[in-house]
């Protein structure tokens, strides 16, 4: 008790530290949104083009996608804005600083998470503006089920992301720059949950579904949701409502992961 | 003899280019210890194959197809422009706002070489060696998709492209890059451009598949060079009538922006040598 | 009961060898051989709580990977250790408790923020109550005099005053054992000064152990009774500075200035000329073999002079000979 005591405590200070950063920052927290607009506003509209030309993919119209869209953005905000530290984890390894995390009296982990990192909410603030026009124009039921399960799926897609996020920087104490792999998982995580996982084979279908489960960020609880059960017939809909469980598992073996990577940054066995 | 000497304007040093030699296989060699980079490079590249051949499949199963664009021109047109993109998307000249943000560009311009020359001739290494990997993963491409092989005569007019192309995307990097010279704040910038260039300039969807109003905005822009251009002499949509004209647009690109990114540097070294940085 | 126990500390890495050029780099995309390099050979010490010890040694002695398994970074290969009645590694958050760390050259504060910023953190972090933190915070601003700058932004201070910073950060949560790597590097003499005023006030008045690595010996000099030497992973010497200095600091110079116009040849028995500069000389004598006084009296009996002093060897120059020669015990040495 006393442990989450001081943890919440910590957890408090690092926020304190992390907006009187921002603020310090003015112009930079200004180009940083203009990034964030630019970055989700060229994906939306890449979207636009395509199904502009060609009206129908598997069956989902632009008014789907949006929503599908929406939901992914949601929850990769919520975990950029709670979690993204995780990713600074190799940075640290290189120039020493992670030692630091070492010789606190508190979880490695839970430092490198709870960590400033001059993450604002603003793409969640954009995110859930965005989630809310795409459900409208999607056209989507939003009933009490929606209004429950919503916030659970995003932050269960939000653990999914910081899964992959802490197995990608745990590898960093193996191979020093891993900056390569991020950027390539960051790229895939984009563009395969951008349209519907159907438009797969059958291998890279399972694959979104167990290995990488990027298809529960978004693919399942949208096909629940905008009522499409009918298609893929890959697995029943209610599974559009596992996602909080299936981030949960991923986190778990993410972290089993990370406990074998700092027994080999400590040099346990050598 | 020496008398006269004295009285002699000082020489500029003769251009020497072995020193720019050396900085391009400092360049390669220094890419070749992330041995972890290269496989995950050239994986991601084949997937991205496999994914964008799957979108293109499934769009044009339910759809009309573009007459101008059949599914395998389509389709090679993503491929071509991955494997463009293995040397495309290097940002060069990103050792310029690191050197400017620990101070080592002093030293740089302490040595008788030309600076823009030597981040060129550091890129340019970098380049090369991702350019030795576009044929592996040409070859694993092969495995995956069809590609079209259009004749001689249009894979030259596809490379004088590409390398028009090369020089205009190392340019607007240039430039970008050079903003670092006001506010070394330059990260977010730097994306957004690389953001605009993937949309504008073509990578992922070719421009002739716009809205008409988008496509007009987007072959008025520089991006247009980099990627489109060569892309749609490739997959023969622009056709050997139209060779000079779109080359031309490409050469006057390159003359523009060389322009502007001399212009910048000489404003940004004289910042640099006149306030210290 | 002593606060560190360490046996026979081991600690071995393995890593990748490099290849030279651009085909070494080539080939290494496709098969690397692995080297072991020993970082600690055998280090055993016993520290009372209280002690103020200089670790010290050449690059690469090891000294940073034995201040990695102190603290619990590491897991040594070897040996046993223990910390505070701790394992460190075993139990890295009890030990981190107990210990307060300062890397001189890398700081724990917030770069954008008012130091205050950073010491309410760590008081969170450390779980310091609140009024042990006001007497501590206390404490500090008076010696290390942080008042006036607690509300400017850590990249606004000197580095002295950074460091100074560290310092208070590190010691806040009253740890028992304090690690302090090289915590006056490129510090100015005033501020060096203060932080070695610190050090000591520290370990005086509240008990702190503290260890100290550093290079820059007149720290250890000015500070530490104890040094523990360290070369190629091993302790070459472990005791009291003066027992070092009457080992190897055998060789003195007398330094004389001759009243008249001194020949061109100098030469007292017993003495080598070290050097000679207008008509002052300095000469190195072996301190057992000749005192003082009877070297004065030969030199006036040969020559007019007009003053003298003796330099004692410096602990730099004792260490610099260890480094080059290698530690003997009860080493005697001849003028080299």
């Amino acid at each position: 008790m006393n442990r989450l005591r001081v943890m919440a405590g910590v957890y408090k200070q690092y926020w304190r530290i992390n907006v009187l950063t921002t603020l310090e920052y003015r112009e930079n927290f200004l180009v940083w949104f203009a990034f964030t607009f630019v970055y989700h506003g060229s994906a939306i509209a890449a979207l636009w083009i395509v199904l502009n030309r060609f009206p129908s993919m598997n069956g989902w119209t632009f008014r789907d996608m949006a929503f599908l869209y929406g939901l992914w953005m949601l929850a990769h905000a919520l975990h950029n804005t709670l979690f993204s530290t995780v990713g600074d984890i190799p940075d640290h390894i290189r120039d020493g600083e992670f030692d630091r995390l070492l010789v606190r009296p508190l979880d490695t982990l839970f430092q490198a998470i709870a960590t400033p990192g001059q993450t604002f909410p603003d793409e969640l603030v954009l995110a859930l503006i965005t989630f809310v026009a795409a459900t409208i124009y999607s056209g989507a039921r939003v009933d009490a089920a929606f209004v429950l399960f919503v916030p659970l799926i995003v932050f269960g897609g939000a653990l999914i992301d910081l899964a992959f996020n802490l197995f990608i920087s745990t590898v960093a104490f193996w191979f020093v720059r891993v900056d390569a792999l991020r950027w390539i998982v960051v790229q895939l995580e984009q563009e395969f949950t951008r349209y519907p996982i159907t438009i797969y084979s059958r291998g890279v279908r399972l694959l979104l579904t167990f290995v990488v489960p990027f298809a529960f960020m978004n693919y399942f609880p949208a096909r629940y949701f905008l009522h499409k059960a009918h298609e893929g017939a890959m697995l029943p809909a209610p599974v559009g409502l596992l996602t909080p469980a299936i981030g949960i598992v991923f986190v778990a073996i993410a972290y089993v992961f990370w406990r074998i990577g700092l027994n080999r940054y400590s040099g346990v066995g050598h | 003899m020496s008398a006269a000497a004295v009285g002699e304007a000082p020489r500029r040093p003769r251009f020497r280019l072995e020193p720019y030699v050396q900085f391009a296989q400092k360049a390669m060699a220094r890419e070749a210890t992330y041995r972890f980079d290269v496989f995950t490079n050239i994986a991601s590249v084949l997937v991205r194959v496999y994914l964008l051949r799957m979108v293109w499949v499934a769009l044009y199963a339910r759809n009309t197809a573009p007459s101008e664009l059949p599914l395998h021109a389509i389709i090679t047109y993503s491929t071509v422009a991955l494997l463009m993109g293995l040397v495309m998307d290097i940002d060069q000249t990103r050792a310029l706002h690191d050197k400017l943000h620990d101070g080592s560009i002093a030293t740089d311009f302490m040595k008788p070489i030309s600076v823009p020359l030597y981040l060129f001739a550091d890129g340019s290494g970098e380049v090369l060696f991702h350019a030795a990997l576009i044929v592996p993963s040409l070859l694993l491409a092969l495995f995956i998709v069809h590609i079209d092989v259009p004749p001689a005569y249009v894979l030259l007019a596809f490379f004088v492209s590409f390398v028009l192309g090369y020089l205009v995307g190392f340019c607007v990097n240039f430039i970008v890059n050079m903003i670092a010279f006001w506010t070394l704040e330059i990260h977010a910038a730097r994306l957004i451009v690389t953001w605009v260039t993937d949309l504008f300039g073509g990578e992922i969807i070719p421009l002739v598949i716009f809205p008409a109003f988008l496509q007009r905005i987007a072959f008025a822009l520089p991006f247009a060079a980099m990627f489109s251009t060569p892309l749609l002499i490739y997959v023969r949509v622009i056709g050997p009538e139209r060779y000079l004209e779109a080359i031309g647009l490409q050469a006057g690109w390159l003359a523009v922006l060389a322009l502007i990114a001399t212009a910048m540097w000489r404003a940004g070294a004289n910042r640099v040598i006149v306030q210290g940085g | 009961m002593a606060i560190i126990e360490a046996a026979g500390l081991r600690k071995v890495f393995r890593s990748v060898e490099r290849r030279e050029g651009l085909a070494g780099a080539i080939g290494a995309l496709f098969s690397r051989t692995y080297v072991e390099k020993v970082a600690v050979e055998d280090v055993s010490f016993t520290l009372q709580p209280g002690e103020l010890v200089g670790y010290i040694g050449p690059n690469g002695a090891g000294k940073s990977t034995t201040i990695k398994m102190l603290t619990g970074i590491l897991v040594p290969s070897g040996g046993t250790l223990r910390v505070a009645g701790i394992v460190p590694h075993a139990n890295r958050m009890a030990n981190a408790a107990n210990i307060g760390v300062v890397f001189g050259q890398r700081s724990q504060l917030y770069w954008d923020l008012p130091l205050r910023e950073s010491f309410e953190l760590l008081r969170s972090i450390y779980d310091v109550p609140r009024d042990r933190y006001l007497q501590n915070m206390r404490h500090f601003a008076e010696i290390l005099e942080l008042e006036r700058f607690l509300a400017t932004p850590v990249r606004q201070l000197s580095l002295g005053e950074r460091m100074r910073g560290d310092f208070a950060a590190a010691m806040l949560h009253d740890p028992k054992i304090v690690y302090l790597d090289e915590p006056t590097i490129g510090l100015d003499v005033v501020a060096k000064e203060a932080i070695r005023e610190f050090i000591g006030a520290v370990n005086r008045d509240r008990g702190t152990t503290v260890i100290l690595t550093t290079h820059d010996l007149a720290d250890v000099e000015r500070l530490s009774r104890r040094i523990i030497l360290i070369d190629e992973g091993t302790v070459i010497y472990d005791g009291s500075l003066e027992r070092l200095r009457e080992e190897y600091g055998t060789h003195r110079i007398l330094v004389v200035t001759l009243a008249e116009t001194p020949p061109d040849e100098i030469a007292v028995p017993g003495t080598e000329v070290d050097s000679r500069e207008m008509n002052v000389v300095r000469l190195r004598f072996n301190r057992r073999e000749l005192t003082a006084e009877a070297l004065i009296r030969r030199v006036t009996e040969r020559y007019v002079i007009s003053d003298v002093s003796i330099i004692e060897p410096d602990i730099e120059s004792i260490v610099r000979r260890i480094y080059l020669e290698g530690y003997h015990e009860g080493a005697v040495g001849a003028p080299s």
